[in-house]
């Protein structure tokens, strides 16, 4: 999937369009009326069901599979695998984003696609491509066997499949978003004698902190939610390498619904709290934008407002 | 086509945009509303056009009522400020655009299509642009696209709305000259909007001035010009120097007090407004209406010699004199002088 | 942006800068993916070819691609009516639906798996509904595309919403005027504007559907050469040990995902061209 994840609108609808920028009044209830039939099938729906399903039989049985200790392992690991993968890609991302939006050099275009490129890979790849080099058979595998480093399915594959996939997020979030920014500030910091550390801790990181966040924000879903790489290189063994999505996965396979559906439930909520947490973010960069469009706006103190405009 | 405008009033949200403004726009001629920003006259050619329906009042085009009907049939040409032309079309697709969503029975033959497209593209001296895009064409020439679709539906009105605003000075100047040479040609009624009161004396037949939603003065370019009838038609159309002023007898005379802007709000008494080309500057101590002031600064560089003096109060006044009246009067910085009003204008409340 | 041979010189920064992406893209992204490529190659010829055109193979690519265009059909649909709604109709709730559109892109895909089993399974909310009409709705094909239209969907949406909103409502208004009815208006007026990005919410939706899994291999009965979608099968061969099988299958599958990314960009080159006029 090229081109990583659109920003969130952030623009109110026109309230009350003249007749002829509008469709009549049966066709708007009709359009309404089918999409909104459309999101309840595919999206509504599937998640209602989850919380229904995982609260059927009551909050005992809901509580008893969350608390279950190979649940708390799979909770204990998925926040490991976020901890290591979300810093450090978010430090790669600012890096590229300020390589690639700072400098013209050759191959710039080149590396844009290339930090694109986990994105277009489907999650299985992501995760074989470990396989096959750290796996048994693997280029490295005879390597590590020998001195007794294992990779694939314990914690270090789990995380290296984990970086791969989030490897964009941060970087896709900065990089428009400093492109359109421009480097001006930064140039005028260093004429007045700031070193680079200084230009980017005061004048580049407060112009991105919300774009940034919002880059750290799903980077963070996707290292905890991520199902597909991580399953590959996991072995899904229960209570060690069971990741929460993986440990959904294994319950249900074992017929025990309602504790899957509880699990499940969970990370519901997580990927609600990640959506608050983005329209939080962007809230607060549209207000940032707006209170800069006001003070652009305010007119300049005049020497004297009497005298109305020279002709030209 | 004569349009008349009854009484029309627009509110968005809480702001009053238009108050019960009455307009009539005589057949064949050629109309500017002129205005500061704010001050409703996009929202008027709107609710003209049927882009903005008012919320109280009528518009009758030739004495029919039109105010129910829908913009597509209202038969009007607009003119956007940003051209609005479809960049995905050719300049002669979008001058067609008009003509070919004409329902089936109306429409022209393809035929006639093109040979109106290329005499319109001929009368505004683009035919040799009839197949690029809009991204291809520069500013001025948008503008000329946007009014031969525009006029391609042959309209009874034609309604621009700040149709230089987006240009360089240069081409502003032009463009507009290259209107009103257009009108005269094809004399539709024509409604256009403009901040620029250079624009609107030089261009239009009849000058509407609009502040605050409400029409301040309609009348000839000369009219406006040298009969404002309010001090804020004085004030928009100039550079302007304030008076304070009493009436002896019905004449007018000056309190030798110079005033700033916000000492001339309502209420506060009668004023005077002298435009800086009707001061004149004497060497000489002149009783009457002449006040005591030395020269502050001298610009002459330009078409008149511009002079700042500073009154008896540190009050700045602006004269502007001819390169010949300077000469013989050779004032510089320091000099004691007296201004001498030729015409003034008095307001009171 | 002009063109910046001096930006080179006065910021600092680039040689740690650049130094760190390309480290770290070598180390995480290209080279376990040069492995990959390196396995695919040193398979003969044959043999390659003869993975390719197995039967089982090829009924898991037509599954995944097939399913793909189907979905991606839908959701450009349905996702250009939805922003549509979501921009210019007021209705009550039209935040939350709004912000519901995202879900897809923060919930892990095996519980979106589960949900829709659930929800269309023949005891199911919607399912019991469906089995009296004879119609199943998972451990089909139609269940893998329900998966792909669910995680595709916010792609859809959210590239067509910023160019609806943007549209400037002058171009509408000018139609109007020169007497364009509102069907003549959205065809010939808005569409044509919208079409770069309908376009690339299509390639983004097949890319996404194509590759997908996790949610996939809940709703679909995942019999080999049936419903069997191709990103299973590779997982299949990497369970068998067979390595070499199953980096044949995702080189394929690498392909097509980069004829949708080289689609994407040229079509983002377009929509970026066309907006600039």
């Amino acid at each position: 999937m090229g081109g990583g994840l659109p920003a969130l609108a952030h623009g109110g609808a026109k309230s009350r369009r003249a007749k002829h920028l509008t469709e009549p009044r049966w066709v708007r209830v009709l359009a309404i009326a089918a999409a909104i039939a459309f999101l309840s099938l595919v999206l509504v729906l599937p998640l209602a069901v989850v919380w229904w399903e995982a609260l059927r039989k009551g909050l005992g049985p809901f509580f008893s599979a969350i608390g279950d200790s190979d649940a708390l392992a799979a909770a204990r690991l998925t926040l490991w695998t976020a901890l290591v993968c979300v810093p450090v890609n978010t430090v790669c991302g600012v890096a590229a984003a300020w390589a690639l939006t700072r400098y013209r050099f050759r191959g710039r275009q080149l590396l844009l696609t290339l930090i694109d490129l986990p994105f277009s890979v489907s999650p299985v790849i992501s995760g074989m491509i470990f396989v096959l080099l750290f796996g048994a058979q693997g280029w490295f595998g005879a390597w590590l066997s020998e001195h007794d480093v294992k990779i694939v399915f314990a914690f270090p594959g789990i995380a290296l499949a984990t970086l791969f996939v989030t490897f964009p997020f941060v970087a896709r979030e900065l990089i428009p978003l400093m492109q359109a920014l421009g480097s001006q500030e930064e140039e005028a910091a260093v004429t007045l004698g700031a070193s680079g550390w200084q230009v980017f801790w005061r004048v580049t990181l407060p112009n991105v902190k919300w774009g940034l966040l919002n880059g750290v924000i799903l980077c963070n879903a996707r290292a905890m939610g991520d199902f597909g790489a991580v399953s590959v290189v996991s072995g899904h063994i229960r209570g060690k390498t069971n990741t929460l999505p993986l440990h959904v996965e294994v319950l249900y396979g074992e017929y025990q619904f309602s504790a899957a559906f509880a699990v499940a439930a969970l990370l519901v909520l997580l990927a609600v709290a990640t959506l608050f947490a983005r329209h939080f973010v962007a809230w607060r960069m549209a207000r940032d934008r707006a209170a800069v469009a006001r003070a652009d706006a305010e007119p300049s103190e005049s020497v004297d407002s009497s005298a109305p405009r020279v002709p030209a | 086509m004569r349009i008349e405008i009854e009484s029309i009033g627009k509110r968005f949200g809480a702001a009053q945009v238009l108050t019960d403004v009455d307009l009539y726009v005589p057949s064949g001629e050629l109309v500017a509303l002129l205005g500061p920003s704010g001050s409703g006259k996009t929202t008027l050619l709107r609710v003209i056009a049927g882009l903005e329906s008012a919320d109280g009042g009528r518009v009758l085009f030739d004495g029919e009522d039109v105010t129910e009907r829908h913009v597509g049939e209202r038969g009007v040409g607009f003119v956007f400020q940003h051209y609005a032309l479809f960049r995905h079309m050719t300049v002669t697709e979008n001058v067609a655009f008009g003509l070919r969503v004409r329902p089936r029975r109306e429409r022209i033959a393809d035929s006639e299509i093109r040979a109106r497209v290329a005499e319109l593209l001929e009368l505004v001296q683009l035919s040799a642009y009839a197949n690029r895009y809009p991204s291809q064409l520069s500013g001025g020439q948008r503008q000329r696209i946007a009014l031969a679709r525009a006029l391609a539906v042959r309209p009874r009105v034609l309604l621009l709305d700040e149709p230089f605003g987006a240009l360089d000075a240069q081409v502003r100047v032009e463009l507009r000259r290259w209107l009103r040479r257009l009108h005269d040609e094809i004399h539709v009624t024509s409604v256009f909007v403009t901040h620029d009161q250079e624009e609107a004396l030089e261009v239009a037949d009849r000058v509407v001035v609009m502040n605050q939603g409400r029409v301040e003065q309609v009348g000839s370019p000369d009219d406006i010009y040298h009969h404002p009838a309010t001090p804020f038609v004085y004030r928009f159309l100039g550079n302007v120097n304030l008076f304070g002023a009493r009436l002896e007898g019905g004449r007018p005379r000056l309190t030798g007090e110079t005033l700033a802007a916000r000492d001339a709000a309502p209420g506060a008494g009668a004023c005077a407004y002298v435009r800086p080309h009707r001061l004149d500057l004497s060497r000489q101590p002149r009783g009457g209406d002449a006040l005591e002031a030395t020269v502050a600064h001298v610009h002459a560089a330009g078409p008149v010699v511009r002079i700042e003096v500073s009154d008896r109060a540190q009050r700045p006044v602006r004269i502007e004199l001819s390169h010949e009246r300077f000469r013989e009067l050779r004032v510089k910085s320091g000099d004691r002088v007296w201004v001498v009003p030729r015409e003034i204008h008095v307001y009171t409340d | 942006m002009s063109s910046s041979r001096s930006h080179a010189g006065v910021l600092p920064g680039f040689g740690l800068s650049l130094g760190i992406t390309l480290t770290w893209l070598s180390l995480i992204v290209l080279l376990p993916l040069a492995a990959l490529v390196l396995l695919a190659a040193e398979q003969p010829f044959e043999r390659t070819l003869a993975i390719l055109t197995d039967a089982r193979t090829l009924a898991a690519y037509r599954l995944s691609l097939g399913g793909a265009l189907v979905a991606a059909l839908v959701n450009t649909v349905a996702g250009l009516l939805v922003a549509w709604v979501l921009v210019r109709y007021e209705f009550p709730g039209r935040k939350l639906v709004d912000g519901l559109i995202d879900l897809p892109f923060a919930l892990p895909t095996a519980v979106a798996g589960i949900a829709l089993s659930a929800v269309y399974a023949k005891n199911g909310w919607v399912g019991q509904w469906l089995e009296p009409l004879g119609v199943r709705a998972v451990y089909n094909t139609t269940g893998v595309v329900l998966a792909m239209i669910l995680v595709s969907l916010p792609f859809a949406v959210r590239t067509v919403q910023p160019l609806i909103e943007e549209l400037e409502p002058e171009l509408e208004e000018a139609a109007a005027c020169l007497g364009a009815t509102r069907l003549q208006t959205l065809r010939r007026v808005v569409l044509p504007v919208l079409l770069p990005g309908v376009l690339t919410a299509f390639a983004l939706c097949l890319a996404k559907s194509a590759g997908e899994y996790g949610s996939i291999i809940f709703v679909s009965s995942n019999l080999p050469g049936r419903t069997e979608i191709a990103p299973l099968l590779i997982m299949n061969r990497l369970e068998e040990f067979n390595y070499s099988a199953a980096a044949v299958v995702a080189i394929g599958m690498l392909l097509i995902a980069f004829v949708a990314l080289l689609a994407i960009n040229l079509l983002q080159a377009w929509t970026r061209r066309s907006q600039e006029a």
